[in-house]
């Protein structure tokens, strides 16, 4: 796996990030009064346009890399969801959360080594 | 940096307090169907049920006579019934999806879609008859546990408020 490769699988999973972060910022606008398109529109609207970047990345990774090589990654996405809601949506994480976390991206990784190696 | 203070600086007067009319909902309808919880458990098994389609739908198209570059665009496989569903129940969870993040803290609705993986390890075990080894079954008890934490988490939290 060349450094480009590693970058490319980060960069979509940022994308992923930074998309479900847009979307919830624009969905919580909803119910406001006075009502402000603005932050609703650019919210969805970003949000949606990182979300496909994020698909296309991953849809060309996952052409030119092995699954089992590529799942393992993203064990990555319930670690940088919560580090990137609690930055800038200020939603707290607990230990508890946390120790979630941790499970979930162990029993990510795990359910990753048990595809086998070379399905696309 | 944080871009929540920003833009709450941003919607507040030139004074620094709210605007006069500054109501927010703080309260999800209470009818059953419309509670986000349930949205969010729906959310879970609309995805799974859409990559499953999205996989019988793939399978059936994978052995049609078509050029190898043509194949590559993942179009073919819009010739099955199958992939179609699969698209539409997609598009119904992205719908739902914007839903459950008006009610409910992202962190936590994340961490719960990781039981789709779950879910559709256990539609292709008993619905497409795949086979889930050992190792795999690890992984899903794991995740499961995990979501558990969270939920117990966020449950925790809203209790105090």
């Amino acid at each position: 796996m060349t450094p480009l490769t590693v970058g490319l699988i980060l960069l979509s999973q940022l994308a992923q990030v930074a998309g479900q972060v847009l979307l919830k910022h624009g969905m919580s606008q909803v119910g406001k009064t006075p009502r402000r398109a603005g932050p609703l529109l650019w919210g969805l609207g970003g949000g949606i346009a990182l979300l496909t970047a994020w698909f296309g990345l991953w849809m060309g990774l996952m052409q030119k890399l092995d699954l089992s090589q590529l799942y393992p990654f993203t064990g990555l996405s319930p670690v940088l969801m919560v580090l990137a809601a609690g930055l800038f949506l200020r939603e707290r994480a607990d230990w508890r959360t946390w120790l979630g976390v941790a499970l979930i991206t162990a029993g990510t990784v795990l359910v990753a080594f048990s595809v086998p190696a070379g399905s696309h | 940096m944080n871009l929540n203070g920003l833009l709450e600086r941003s919607e507040r007067g030139a004074d620094g307090t709210m605007g006069r009319f500054m109501t927010t909902a703080t309260k999800p309808p209470s009818v059953w169907y419309l509670n986000p919880y349930f949205h969010l458990g729906l959310n879970c098994v609309l995805m799974a049920a859409s990559e499953l389609l999205l996989k019988v739908g793939a399978t059936e198209q994978s052995g049609i006579a078509a050029p190898e570059w043509l194949k590559g665009t993942g179009l073919t496989t819009l010739g099955s019934w199958w992939t179609i569903g699969g698209i539409a129940v997609y598009i119904l969870a992205f719908v739902n999806w914007l839903y459950v993040l008006r009610w409910i803290a992202l962190n936590l609705a994340y961490l719960v879609t990781s039981s789709v993986q779950v879910l559709i390890a256990l539609g292709a075990w008993l619905l497409l008859g795949e086979e889930i080894s050992r190792l795999r079954w690890g992984g899903i008890a794991l995740i499961t546990a995990g979501i558990l934490f969270c939920a117990q988490s966020s449950s925790r939290a809203e209790e105090k408020l």
